[in-house]
């Protein structure tokens, strides 16, 4: 234990007094009750713990407390709100996106990232983005129109996403 | 002439003389290369011929002012005339040869300065010797001369203007009244103390400024100090008693007075070394005294030495006989006065002296020692009986890291023969005590500081206690009333002049040097007593390497170089002698210090030295244990060795060394209790710690919680098992001798070579060791090798990285973990980052710099992204037959290890194709990274550089596919690693957590 890690989550900042190698995913799912982020593997490996790190996709399983200390952390739940979804949340429900839904974090999480720094991507592009996320359901193509459709919706400008 | 751009980033020059930027030239003086003055005699090399071309178009810029030996190039601008000095080739004869004398401190053989007769004294003989220049001064600045044929203005600090005056009349032919002087400093008093370096920098200035015709500005800094080494001691007196504590008869020898005049004189030749005032024969108080005095400079010899030398020889000479410095005092006064004096100044202050000096108790606290010394000299008429007669009592505190001694309080009796202002003479020494104690006290920088912490602030004024007797010694201080305050009161007796004389400051000196004695057990018989002797002192009196002591001695002492060559390798013989024996004594255990004994800054010190050292990686058992309760195995071909708790924990831990014990252990790998230590512990390497250093590490370490844990007995195999045998060990490998700069390289190379070979023992683990384990030097330093599982890369010649390490690239990767085309810092390597991280950032430059140095001929940053992109442009190629490794590659690995256009915040940042343990002979590291991890070195490290294990989610048959598709796809030039499944087997076993 050390002294207090400083972060913002979401948009709200939080002390947290807590060992700075706890992986950020256990904070996140046990500290700070935000169960968007999945545990799957542990490893860096499925994709399903993303989070947003400085508006870019991290594998919350593989990065210490400590390694985002002072940086700004958004899970699905700070993406949107209820009535106020981000556009990518707003494509995948069109798409039906989902079966099990146990990866859906980490697509819909890696496709916000994806579109942060590429608003326009490519079908190769997004294909690039999602490669390394598992989906064990086989809703790989309702995913890839999904995200394709965020694309749309978000140069559209239906609504701010992101990392407010 | 233009005058060229840096002249705006000179320093700001004083008062008037910015006016006059056109008319004002700089001057830098060049010195001949060996320079001495010894016993009244100056030697010089002397000036062959100046090589003007060498100047080349500097030449139309520059003038050279020659005048004999003395050289000055002459510029309107000063870094022109650093610079044109710079390249300025002079050719000079070699140094003269000294066939007679070899130098201070060595016994006369021709008998001619025997002043004491020693068939009359069985008992003792000392010298004690005064510099000619205390220091070269106080802070670096301009001393200005203006040196037209009539006059000469200079602007100068001189706390010896008189005599500076004298020099500078004799130099430029001038009445000494046509000799002004004006400085920022509002007085303008003379100190009885000696010269500074000031007064040589301003005769140049006047010699040079009457050359060409302007006025001349010269910069006074540390450059000036290779002047005060050279011009040696002005006084010496040897002094000798014999009978016991009777004192049958106290021989004031009178050795050498050879005041050296400004070096622009000595250089010139314009004239023999203008004397001191003529002064009085000396006399001493004491009973039985017979001054002795040789030549005809005898009348020079100034008070202030004489009672110098004299009142340390007694206190000597009281400490030798186990008797009471006032008492043999008492005992061998006729004077009356005098009498009274001492015996109020006692009361006063006191007295209660410490029956040995024991400098090593008490751990490295603060050393504390008082000392006394008296004197009493004729009156302005030279009158002795109605002279003034002044007893001084000092306390001191010495630091024995640092070295820096405050005086913390001063007694001083004064009885001036008349009635005397109590208050005014206490004001009149604040005035004085400080600058004068400045000037013996101040602290001097050396190669072994850390950075910010050197503490350069200057001694503090200490409390003072004056107190004044009548002309008959009848009343004692303590019945002085009140009312005789200075304040307005009318009855009033005589004030006191605004300045004391030399005579009433004469005991001072004495009284420092005395009390330094009985805190440190060193006598100090020259001053100035600066940091860098006193800590010399201390390391000679702890017995922690004599060597050292003498060789930091001697560094300012310069005087023909190969003396001091003969005197080291005497010692050094000396040295293996020691270390050769096989047994050696338990030191006792001593109560643990108190929590509170040891400043703040040096524990922090302490702790900057534990993190450099890393002592708690190899103390600490396992992660989330306990700091340095030890423990941990280490596996070495002898045996299995365990690490030992160093908490101060009593029982045990170390709690209970003494300091000594401690020194012993880390410079010659000898534990308290006598028995030889593996060098597994690298003491190899700490033995180059300087003693502030290892000082600091043990009050540190002491300051840290106790926790009780046993040590584990190590497993060594015979005859490995028998400690003896290491004295054997240490004879042949180990070399306690301390750091030495090199001094053909620069400081940064020397500080990083210092913190690289000592505190932070890099070679331990980067050089291979030979068949008893003792690191390969020469061409193998830094050769890498295999520790404990990981094998640590060569940092020479032989490294593997794929993109050489530049300067610039090592110092990111020992700051942060981390460097562009270079992976991070794993396994072993990880903490000492994180320590490291810990250092001031100059410490990590000069490690970066230093180590660069073994390392092939660097790249620049184009060179090595070029050398990057075609390595990476190799690796992108899948290579065929390595299906198995390949999935497992991209299942585990590749979502962090490939790159891709998408900015991923938890990549690993640098390509495998740039990691040295890929293309390395070896696979341990590569195999140690995938079964348990990277950890990032220190939390705030940034984001990559951290690694999940993958011990349990592959078989060995899995990592050996994933192995070796990773080696054929990321160091495709590089041979398929043999026995891969074997080496996975062992590492698994090994470091299993």
């Amino acid at each position: 234990m050390t002294d207090s890690i400083d972060l913002r989550v979401n948009g709200q900042v939080r002390h947290l007094p807590l060992d700075p190698a706890t992986p950020l995913l256990q904070v996140l799912r046990n500290d700070l009750c935000l169960n968007g982020p999945k545990y799957g593997c542990g490893l860096g490996q499925c994709g399903a713990c993303s989070v947003l790190v400085e508006g870019r996709v991290a594998r919350s399983c593989v990065i210490s407390l400590g390694a985002v200390a002072g940086r700004d952390v958004v899970t699905l739940e700070g993406l949107g709100a209820s009535g106020r979804l981000d556009p990518v949340q707003t494509a995948f429900i069109e798409c039906q996106a989902a079966q099990c839904g146990y990866c859906l974090n980490g697509m819909i999480m890696t496709v916000r990232g994806l579109l942060n720094h590429c608003a326009q991507p490519s079908p190769d592009q997004i294909v690039g983005a999602l490669k390394y996320n598992l989906c064990r359901c086989g809703t790989h193509v309702e995913i890839l129109e999904a995200a394709t459709l965020a694309a749309e919706l978000d140069a559209a400008g239906v609504a701010p996403g992101g990392s407010e | 002439m233009s005058v060229p751009a840096s002249s705006v980033d000179r320093p700001p020059l004083p008062g008037d003389f910015d006016a006059l930027p056109g008319l004002l030239r700089y001057a830098v003086v060049v010195r001949p290369p060996d320079v001495a003055f010894h016993e009244g005699r100056f030697g010089c090399s002397r000036l062959l011929d100046i090589d003007h071309a060498s100047l080349g178009e500097w030449a139309t810029v520059t003038t050279v002012v020659e005048i004999a030996n003395f050289v000055a190039v002459v510029a309107a601008d000063p870094e022109l005339a650093r610079q044109a000095a710079r390249r300025l080739r002079l050719h000079w004869t070699p140094p003269p040869l000294w066939d007679d004398h070899l130098g201070v401190g060595s016994e006369r053989s021709d008998g001619r300065g025997a002043v004491v007769d020693r068939r009359r004294t069985d008992g003792m003989v000392r010298r004690y010797g005064w510099p000619n220049r205390l220091r070269w001064g106080e802070r670096a600045g301009w001393v200005i001369a203006d040196v037209s044929p009539a006059r000469a203005s200079l602007w100068v600090d001189t706390a010896t203007p008189e005599a500076l005056r004298g020099d500078l009349a004799a130099l430029l032919s001038l009445a000494p009244a046509a000799i002004d002087f004006s400085s920022e400093r509002s007085d303008q008093e003379e100190t009885s103390l000696g010269r500074l370096a000031c007064d040589d920098a301003a005769a140049d200035a006047a010699l040079v400024s009457r050359q060409v015709g302007a006025p001349v500005a010269i910069w006074l800094d540390a450059d000036y100090q290779r002047d005060v080494d050279a011009l040696g001691l002005a006084e010496t007196w040897e002094v000798a008693a014999s009978g016991g504590h009777t004192l049958d008869a106290l021989a004031l020898g009178y050795g050498a007075a050879r005041p050296a005049p400004a070096m622009a004189l000595l250089l010139t030749g314009v004239t023999e070394p203008a004397g001191a005032p003529a002064g009085r024969p000396a006399r001493s108080p004491y009973r039985r005294a017979n001054p002795v005095r040789e030549g005809d400079e005898s009348g020079r010899a100034s008070d202030r030495v004489r009672v110098f030398a004299e009142e340390s020889f007694l206190d000597e000479w009281s400490r030798q006989q186990a008797s009471d410095p006032l008492d043999l005092r008492l005992r061998h006064l006729d004077d009356r006065r005098g009498q009274a004096l001492i015996e109020a100044v006692r009361q006063r202050a006191a007295w209660h002296p410490k029956p040995t000096p024991d400098p090593v108790e008490g751990g490295v606290g603060l050393l504390t020692g008082r000392g006394f010394a008296y004197c009493h000299l004729p009156d302005a008429k030279g009158e002795w009986e109605s002279g003034t007669r002044s007893a001084w009592i000092a306390d001191v505190s010495v630091d024995p890291v640092t070295g820096s001694v405050q005086l913390t309080r001063m007694v001083v009796g004064q009885d001036a023969g008349e009635p005397v202002d109590r208050a005014a003479l206490a004001a009149a020494l604040r005035r004085q005590l400080l600058p004068e104690s400045t000037l013996l006290l101040r602290h001097a920088d050396g190669i072994d500081e850390w950075g910010e912490l050197a503490d350069a602030s200057p001694p503090t004024l200490p409390a003072i206690d004056a107190l004044t007797l009548d002309a008959g010694g009848h009343a004692l201080p303590a019945r002085v009333p009140d009312a005789l305050a200075p304040n307005g009161t009318a009855d009033s007796p005589v004030t006191m002049p605004l300045r004391l004389s030399a005579q009433t400051l004469a005991p001072g000196t004495a009284a420092i040097a005395n009390a330094l004695f009985d805190a440190t057990g060193q006598r100090f018989r020259e001053p100035p007593f600066t940091a860098a002797r006193i800590r010399a002192g201390l390391r000679e009196s702890t017995g922690g390497d004599a060597r050292g002591a003498r060789a930091a001695s001697s560094v300012g002492r310069r005087r023909w170089r190969w003396v001091g060559a003969a005197a080291a390798s005497l010692i050094s013989l000396g040295g293996a002698a020691a270390v050769g024996l096989p047994w050696k004594a338990a030191i006792d255990p001593v109560p643990r210090p108190a929590a509170n004994l040891y400043s703040q800054a040096t524990i922090e010190r302490g702790r900057l030295v534990a993190e450099a050292g890393d002592c708690a990686v190899c103390h600490t058992a396992s992660e989330g244990g306990a700091t340095n309760v030890g423990g941990r195995a280490f596996e070495t071909p002898f045996g299995t060795v365990y690490s030992t708790n160093i908490t101060p924990d009593e029982l045990t831990g170390i709690g209970r060394w003494p300091y000594a014990a401690f020194a012993r252990a880390m410079r010659h790998g000898i534990s308290r209790d006598g028995s030889h230590l593996y060098p597994a512990f690298p003491y190899t390497a700490f033995a180059k710690l300087s003693d502030t250093d290892l000082q600091s590490l043990y009050a540190y370490l002491m300051a840290q919680p106790a926790v009780a844990s046993p040590a584990v007995d190590n497993q060594m195999r015979f005859p490995f098992n028998i400690r003896g045998l290491m004295a054997g060990w240490n004879l042949l490998y180990h070399d306690a001798k301390p750091f030495t700069p090199d001094p053909t390289r620069s400081a940064l190379w020397n500080r990083g070579a210092y913190l690289a070979e000592g505190a932070g023992h890099c070679s331990a683990c980067h050089s291979p060791r030979n068949a008893l384990g003792a690191e390969k030097r020469g061409d193998d330093h830094f050769a890498g090798a295999l520790v404990d599982g990981w094998e640590a890369p060569a940092l020479s010649q032989l490294s593997k990285a794929p993109v050489p390490w530049s300067e610039a690239a090592l110092y990111d990767y020992l700051r942060t973990g981390r460097a562009a085309h270079h992976g991070v810092a794993a396994g072993p390597m990880a903490p000492v980052v994180a320590g490291l991280g810990e250092l001031p950032e100059s410490d990590v430059r000069a490690i970066a710099h230093y180590v660069a140095s073994f390392m092939p001929s660097a790249v620049d940053a184009a060179q090595a992204s070029e050398i990057a992109d075609h390595r990476l442009a190799l690796s992108t190629a899948t290579p065929p037959g390595f299906d198995a490794g390949e999935r497992l590659y991209n299942g585990a690995c590749a979502s962090c290890h490939e790159g891709g256009d998408m900015p991923v915040y938890s990549r690993a940042e640098t390509s495998l194709a740039l990691n040295t343990n890929l293309h390395s002979a070896r696979p341990d590291n590569v195999i140690q990274a995938i079964l348990d991890g990277v950890v990032a070195p220190g939390s705030s490290a940034g984001s990559a550089g951290e690694m999940p294990g993958f011990r349990t989610d592959f078989s060995d048959s899995q990592l050996t596919a994933l192995v070796s598709y990773l080696r054929a796809r990321f160091a495709p030039d590089q041979p398929a690693w043999e026995h891969l499944s074997t080496t996975i087997g062992e590492l698994r076993g090994a470091s299993s957590p």
